[in-house]
């Protein structure tokens, strides 16, 4: 009776079985810097269209998707994963959602959160007389 | 957590804001090893390494960089990757209001900046004349053919 190891050789090392998908939070500057929050964020991989930045109830979320990028051969070495980065901020309601912009360059996503001109402090003119 | 009521300091408060001091003037102090803001990473970058019959493949994450920026040594089988990372410094808030004042305020400082250099040994001997690398949406891929010492050789068995 042939064993079946000796009758089904393997042909080379076993294939790694694929990792499952992760969601990573990417790294993040915050600055506020009076008239607006400057949010920056690391996501290499993403591409602008894979983008969505929403703004709800004072909440900025950004959610990138990161195609797969299956690099051929066997693995040698993982030091990191590959999945869509997400991650919010709490801003508050001082914000004009319709003057956010956002632009992603380079694998790093800038997002300019403007507050609403009524709520920046206003210099009053003093007139003399 | 309890919020400290006017006129009373709660204890945990004072310590609290305490730490918040020393991690801001952690995060703020010049890199120690070249990405001292980032403390989950040993090694920056981080790096996924394969291999084929003829190819070594390796590929690394470098947002914010753009190739002049970037410098990529191979000898024997080492590859070095070199380079430096500019930040956005808080002395030039990207948009000032000119009548107010720009007080900035940073609430996170989690992307690392400064010079960062990372050596690789690789499983085999390279040829360094052949060497491709790209750097797309802030992923670098190097893809460094097999030295032909290095290939594997089929060895043809006489029979006599």
């Amino acid at each position: 009776m042939v064993s079946p190891t000796l009758a089904q050789p393997e042909a080379g090392p076993r294939p790694a079985q694929p990792e499952p998908r992760l969601t990573y939070q990417p790294n993040v500057d915050v600055c506020d810097c009076g008239a607006e929050v400057l949010i920056v964020a690391d996501i290499p991989g993403a591409t602008a269209d894979g983008i969505d930045v929403s703004f709800e109830d004072g909440v900025l979320s950004l959610h990138a998707k990161v195609p797969a990028r299956e690099l051929p051969g066997r693995p040698v070495r993982q030091e990191y994963g590959v999945g869509d980065y997400r991650r919010s901020f709490r801003l508050g309601d001082d914000f004009d959602a319709s003057r956010i912009t956002a632009d992603a360059r380079h694998g790093v996503l800038t997002i300019h959160v403007p507050r609403r001109a009524a709520v920046l402090p206003r210099k009053v003119e003093v007139r003399a007389g | 957590m309890q919020t400290s009521r006017p006129g009373f300091a709660h204890p945990f408060d004072e310590l609290r804001d305490e730490l918040d001091r020393l991690w801001g003037t952690l995060a703020a102090a010049p890199p120690l090893h070249g990405w001292g803001t980032q403390p989950s990473a040993t090694a920056f970058p981080a790096v996924n390494v394969r291999e084929t019959d003829d190819a070594v493949i390796v590929e690394a994450e470098l947002p914010g960089l753009d190739p002049a920026g970037l410098d990529i040594a191979i000898t024997g089988d080492e590859l070095v990757l070199k380079g430096a990372r500019p930040g956005i410094s808080a002395e030039q808030p990207p948009a000032g209001d000119g009548e107010r004042k720009p007080g900035v305020t940073w609430h996170r400082r989690e992307r690392g900046t400064g010079n960062f250099e990372r050596r690789l040994t690789l499983p085999v001997a390279v040829d360094s004349a052949r060497v491709e690398a790209r750097l797309v949406h802030g992923v670098l891929t190097v893809t460094c053919p097999k030295a032909p010492e290095a290939q594997p050789h089929k060895v043809q068995v006489r029979s006599t």
